[in-house]
Parts: structure tokens; C-alpha cells; sequence
């Protein structure tokens, strides 16, 4: 009998050179984060969906493989590792002490459209830093966050591409979009946010002059104009940005709230989310090489673990072994 | 260098015209020639010559930074790409198309023959009728003058082809235009010469 050696769309099988350079840039990372105080978690691969249901957008239903097992129970492969993680910690978080930093290695499975560059199975490697307090109750973690993005850069540097950041805070938009689309043409805020996230100018002009220089340069044209909260974090978020571009010059950091704008906290927004809707404060992506498929990213998801009843911050990132190796075989090839 | 992706068919002519107007001289650009790529230095950029439906994945991927391409072959891929500019020029239209005036009765099931299916499927989800689609790779007029189907969803500029083929547009569907596509992160690299062009573009009324 002939045996085909062909697989399924959207996975693939690493032989040879090609499973060292991963279990390679595995083992720097793992040493890395252990480094920095950051310990092993071994997640499963299968999970029952109910616990999700809830925390579930149409777009992160849309990349589910989900089943009936033979008992009957619904199943679905792990997508994500951070609301696995989530769900599993938040009712035991009374018995450990925090904060707890965490890190996880292995596969999520996920429905796309097979294009090049995304896979359906992608092997990440994360970390979590949990239940790290802000300076006052309600306040959000930047510590927290100062300690996560510094972690994602330094891993990113283990991959040996030219790597860019866009920093962002999620639902900072938010105010701005809905008196926008109130005072503006019949555009659902949702809508002005999907314009804005393409940067579609003409639609962006239309609905009001404070959006559009974001739609341009990333950045309002003054930070007040965000509202007083959201003006007070974009500042902090630019002194952040300055001092890490310090301390990681091979790394081009840029703050461009245009990018996460469709990570609206809003209701009306976060309703047309996309499949990571759960950060609620700083969030970021990493390109590497020249491809617009991230390599990474992460963020503040405290609102994920409230609505599994727990009140902590959380803060985390993870990275696509995968498209890191293959954006530094391309810097090395001399590619774009 | 920026590398620009210009589509083979109908709206090179329009992109060309944009690119003129966001200030790039093109000296030594020879439109329609063989070349399938050719820098051109004085303008710091390096232009690919490709056909509608590859280009998209071109500029998702990296390969090229930003190109132009029809927003009818967009709403039938998943990219994720930045469109921040439609061009006024090369503009034309989506047209329901049959060998009588009469859309569908209500409650009836047709067929729909068109390269777009996406856009037909979309359409058809709001219509009081259905359709099974058929999907073609070129010569949809013929299908209903053939009887393959009762109706068709396809691009329509003059309406010329269809009179000359004994059909009538019954309902123009949706304006498409020529699109300014940017990759994600080459805006992050290259914003500044991008935004430069925009601005020229408006200024000289080149997009709507």
C-alpha cells in the first residue's frame, strides 16, 4: 500500500535541522524567563468549551476546533493559552501567593484561511505575571506592565531578526469613537473603529478632526483629547516607550493607538472585538522582518480574570517560535 | 526603497495616474512592458507588476509594502491589510445582470453566476429570493445569455458588453474603486513617505 506523506492544511511536520532551530530558540527562552523568576506550566491540549462560553467573540467561536467527545462532553482544542490559564487559576488564586509569574511553552490550534505565514497550529511560548497591585485599588499595574513588555523585548531579541513593536493601550479610543459616530454620518462607533484600525482617512475625516491625526501619525494631536484617564496613561505609555528604546536599541518601538483600535472596552465596541478582545490596558504586537504577521504580542487582561470572578491584574505576552526563526533566517539570507 | 505592487488589468492606468499624483516621476516605468519588476531609484522605489488577485497577498505578506488594487477582488479575501486611500479615477460599479429587467420573484431560487462569490453570498443573504452560486473564472455575461444561470453579479463600466450581448443591468449593487493597500508593518516603517503621498493625493483630488 502507498503511503501519502501529505498533512492536513495549515500544519506541518519539523524534521531535522529545522526541529533543532526550534527546540534551540525553546531553550534560550526557557532560560531566559526562568532567569527572571518565571515558572513552567504545563498546560493541556483539550479542554471542555463551557468554560469558555462565555468569554468567547464571534471572531475567537470562528477559530475554534470544537467537538462532542464520546460521552457527550463539548471539546475544543486549546486556541489560546492565556483564558486556559485564566479559567485554571482564578478559583485557587485565595491559596497562592501572589504575584505569581508564570511561563508556558506548546501548540494552539486554530481556524484560518490558509494563507501564507499563518498556520493553523503555532507553537507559542508565554508568560503571565498575576496579581502584581497598582499604586492604589482600581489603578492599573504598570509595574506589571513595565516588567512584561521589558521581558518581551529581551525574547525577542533571542530570535536575531529586525524586530518592530507598536505599542497601544486598549479602549483608550473608546470615548473618542462613540461622540464621533453620535455626532457623524450613521457610523456605528464599531464601524469608525474598523476605519480607523485600516487607517481609511476619507471615512476618518468625516467623522471628526480628533481622530485623524491618529489615523496618521498614531498619536492624538494632543493627548487631552482622549479624556483626562486615557490622556494620563498615553503619557506614561511615551515615557515608557522612550525608556525602552534605551535599553533595547536593536528594537524599533512605536506607540500607535490607531493599530489596537478595535480593542474597544466599550460595549458597543468590544462586541465586534477580534479574537484576543481581552486586554484592557496595554497592549502590543511585534512584526519581525517584513511580513505583517505578528511574531507576537500580549498585554493587560485583568478584566478577563474579573470575569471569572477573581480581582487581580495580569499582564502577558506570547511569541511565535515559528515566525521568529523564519525572520531571522531571512535577516541572515539577506532578505527584506 | 519602498517595493509598490501595481495590478496588470483595468486600474493600472488609474494607479499610474495616482502615483504621478502623489509626486513619483516613474522615469523609465514602462507601463505594460515585460519586466515584471523595475526600481526605479529617483523615486526610491521598486515596482512588481501583478495580476489583481495576487497582489493582495503580496502586500500581506511583506513582499511588497503597499500596492493598488480593486476593491471588488478585496471583499472576497480576509487580508489584513491598511486600505487608506480609494481612488476617484477607474471607478466602476457591481451590477446584477439577467436577460430581463425583473429581479427574482419573492421566495424563488435562481442561479447566480459570478467571480465573486463572497460579495454574491453577502448580497444574496439580504434578498427575499435565493440563489445557488456558481462560481467563474471569466466570461460570466455568457451564463446567462447561455442559460447556464438566470442571473449574474459582475463588473460593469459602460454597460457596453451587455447591450452588445442582449442583456440589461438590473440593479447596480455597489460603487468598487482602485485601493491604496499598505502592508501593516511597512506603515510602521514607512509612514512618513506614505502619509506624503496621501496628502498629495488629496491635495490634487485623486482620492474620494
Amino acid at each position: 500500500m502507498k503511503v501519502s506523506a501529505a498533512l492536513p492544511t495549515g500544519v506541518a511536520a519539523l524534521l531535522f535541522e529545522s526541529a533543532r532551530s526550534r527546540r534551540r530558540l525553546e531553550s534560550r527562552l526557557a532560560a531566559l524567563v526562568e532567569g527572571h523568576g518565571y515558572a513552567e506550566a504545563i498546560l493541556p491540549i483539550l479542554d471542555y468549551l463551557e468554560p469558555y462560553e462565555s468569554l468567547l467573540t464571534p471572531a475567537s467561536r470562528g477559530e475554534l476546533y470544537r467537538f462532542i467527545d464520546r460521552d457527550g462532553e463539548q471539546l475544543a482544542l486549546r486556541a489560546d493559552f492565556t483564558p486556559m490559564l485564566a479559567r485554571l487559576l482564578a478559583p485557587r488564586l485565595r491559596s497562592l501567593r501572589l504575584p505569581l509569574r508564570l511561563f508556558y511553552r506548546g501548540d494552539v490550534v486554530r481556524y484560518e484561511e490558509s494563507r501564507p505565514g499563518r498556520g493553523r497550529e503555532l507553537y507559542q511560548m508565554g508568560v503571565e505575571l498575576l496579581g502584581m497591585a497598582g499604586p492604589a485599588p482600581g489603578e492599573p499595574a504598570a509595574e506589571a506592565e513595565r516588567e512584561v513588555l521589558g521581558l518581551f523585548l529581551a525574547a525577542l531579541g533571542e530570535g536575531g531578526g529586525p524586530v518592530q513593536v507598536v505599542l497601544g493601550l486598549a479602549g483608550c479610543l473608546d470615548a473618542a469613537l462613540l461622540a464621533a459616530a453620535a455626532a457623524g454620518e450613521g457610523h456605528t462607533a464599531a464601524e469608525l473603529a474598523a476605519a480607523v484600525a485600516r487607517r481609511e482617512r476619507s471615512a476618518v475625516r468625516r467623522a471628526g478632526s480628533v481622530l485623524l491625526p491618529i489615523v496618521e501619525t498614531g498619536l492624538p494631536g494632543r493627548p487631552e483629547e482622549l479624556g483626562p484617564a486615557a490622556a494620563a496613561r498615553l503619557r506614561w505609555l511615551l515615557a515608557l516607550r522612550d525608556e525602552l528604546a534605551e535599553r533595547f536599541p536593536a528594537v524599533s518601538l512605536s506607540v500607535d493607538l490607531a493599530e489596537f483600535a478595535r480593542y474597544g472596552r466599550h460595549p458597543e465596541l468590544a462586541a465586534e472585538a477580534g479574537a484576543r478582545s481581552y486586554y484592557d490596558g496595554l497592549v502590543f504586537h511585534a512584526y519581525a522582518g517584513a511580513a505583517a504577521v505578528q511574531v507576537g504580542g500580549g498585554g493587560s487582561y485583568g478584566s478577563l480574570f474579573r470575569a471569572l470572578g477573581a480581582d487581580i491584574s495580569a499582564v502577558g505576552f506570547s511569541l511565535n517560535l515559528d515566525g521568529l526563526i523564519e525572520a531571522g533566517e531571512a535577516a541572515e539570507a539577506g532578505g527584506r | 526603497m519602498i517595493r509598490l505592487a501595481l495590478p496588470k488589468g483595468r486600474n493600472l492606468e488609474p494607479a499610474l495616474a495616482a502615483l504621478r499624483a502623489a509626486g513619483l516621476g516613474l522615469a523609465g516605468y514602462e507601463a505594460g512592458g515585460r519586466s515584471l519588476r523595475t526600481a526605479l531609484p529617483e523615486d526610491g522605489v521598486e515596482m512588481l507588476s501583478l495580476k489583481d488577485w495576487d497582489l493582495p497577498l503580496y502586500v500581506e505578506h511583506g513582499v511588497a509594502d503597499c500596492g493598488i488594487v480593486g476593491s471588488d477582488v478585496l471583499g472576497e479575501l480576509d487580508g489584513d491589510l491598511l486600505v487608506p486611500a480609494r481612488l476617484a479615477a477607474g471607478r466602476c460599479r457591481f451590477a446584477l445582470i439577467g436577460r430581463s429587467a425583473e429581479l427574482p420573484a419573492a421566495g424563488s431560487q435562481v442561479r447566480l453566476a459570478t467571480k465573486y462569490p463572497r460579495t454574491a453570498r453577502r448580497l444574496v443573504a439580504g434578498r427575499s429570493w435565493g440563489a445557488e452560486i456558481l462560481r467563474l473564472s471569466g466570461s460570466v455575461e455568457l451564463a446567462p445569455v447561455l442559460r447556464l444561470a438566470e442571473l449574474a453579479l459582475d463588473l460593469v463600466q459602460t454597460g457596453r458588453t451587455l447591450a452588445d450581448n442582449g442583456l440589461v443591468e438590473i440593479e447596480s449593487v455597489a460603487e468598487v474603486a482602485p485601493c491604496l493597500v499598505v502592508n501593516r508593518a511597512s506603515f510602521q516603517r514607512h509612514r512618513a513617505r506614505i502619509n506624503a503621498w496621501l496628502d498629495r493625493l488629496e491635495a490634487a483630488g485623486a482620492v474620494a
